[in-house]
């Protein structure tokens, strides 16, 4: 199975929270404690085994702020 | 498997037309998606370096220009069809584009629009219907459904105030206009649709078959009093029901 990494650009993030709509695998949260430049609580990256990094989140992104990876293995 | 022997790929992330300025638009605005949208369709067909955009007054004009990094031109209210048609007559080769909104092309720009389109002019125009006036604060726009809440209608629309614009429907009545739909990025599904709809919309364009009309719905969950992803819902129950999706018109050439 693909394994996907996603990093959320602090900086451009409004904490629209449609990431976490949109995520098929549920492996966004909005947090608790983080906030965005205005304010607004920032989503999180919290079940990295669950991401098959298929860019649902990063197309969805209003902001461009996220940024999704693929790990391939290269022993191949 | 160890990590060592893996290699970490970019699959998803800035388009490379998109400049660096942040977006400047509401958190949750559907405009954003539409902005990625424009971008990925234009490097998808390498028409980055050849492309012209006219953007009206509104919300459309507050973030596209500063947003993609291709020559734009922002026009007086409702005006942008007609610089587009100037454009596009001195640069035949290039991809002229305007982006307007429901206040800009449904309101005080919609005798520009219908007299480009009259005139047989070869260009495309995104538009994009939020079912309000965004930038100037929610007032009555003319895509406003019946029953909505807005600044100017706190009772919400009334039926005797008037039905919604319909502006793919209307394009595609007209004979000068070769490519006609309306699409909506409202689900990652429409917003795949959406980038095959506007790459056609590009091709006809390109290809000399005549106008070619593209409305995008949009969400505006500051007007509308939602969440973002309440606003998604709102869509899917409401705006759809109202305005339905798919392409109205799709001819190679509007001389045959």
């Amino acid at each position: 199975m693909t394994k996907g990494e996603i990093i959320i650009l602090d900086d451009t993030c409004k904490g629209c929270a449609l990431c976490v709509e949109y995520c098929p695998k549920g492996c966004i949260q909005i947090s608790r404690d983080k906030f965005t430049r205005s304010g607004a609580l920032l989503p999180e990256f919290i079940n990295p085994e669950e991401c098959v990094a298929c860019g649902t989140c990063g197309n969805m992104c209003p902001d461009f702020a996220i940024e999704v990876y693929k790990f391939i293995d290269e022993s191949e | 498997m160890s990590t060592s022997e893996q290699k970490k790929v970019l699959v998803c992330g800035k388009p490379e037309l998109r400049t660096g300025f942040p977006s400047l638009y509401c958190p949750g605005c559907h405009y954003g998606i539409i902005t990625r949208v424009i971008c990925e369709v234009l490097e998808e067909l390498k028409l980055g370096g050849k492309a012209i955009g006219f953007a009206g007054v509104g919300c459309s004009f507050g973030g596209a220009p500063i947003s993609i990094g291709i020559d734009w031109a922002s026009c007086p209210h409702g005006r942008a069809p007609a610089m587009a048609s100037a454009a596009k007559r001195i640069h035949p080769d290039a991809l002229v584009f305007t982006l307007q909104g429901d206040g800009d092309l449904g309101a005080i720009g919609l005798g520009c629009f219908l007299s480009a389109v009259l005139r047989n002019e070869n260009l495309t125009t995104i538009f994009l219907n939020n079912a309000g006036y965004g930038q100037t604060g929610g007032q009555l726009a003319p895509t406003t459904l019946t029953g909505m809440k807005t600044t100017t209608t706190q009772q919400g629309r009334r039926r005797e105030d008037g039905f919604p614009f319909h502006g793919a429907e209307l394009a595609a009545y007209h004979k000068a206009v070769a490519y006609s739909a309306r699409v909506t990025v409202h689900t990652p599904g429409n917003f795949k649709k959406a980038k095959r709809v506007l790459t056609t919309a590009f091709q006809k364009q390109m290809s000399g078959a005549g106008y070619s009309f593209v409305e995008f719905i949009s969400a505006c969950p500051s007007v509308w009093g939602m969440s973002p992803v309440d606003s998604v819902a709102y869509i899917q129950e409401h705006m759809l029901k109202e305005f339905p999706l798919g392409e109205f018109k799709n001819i190679d050439s509007i001389y045959d």
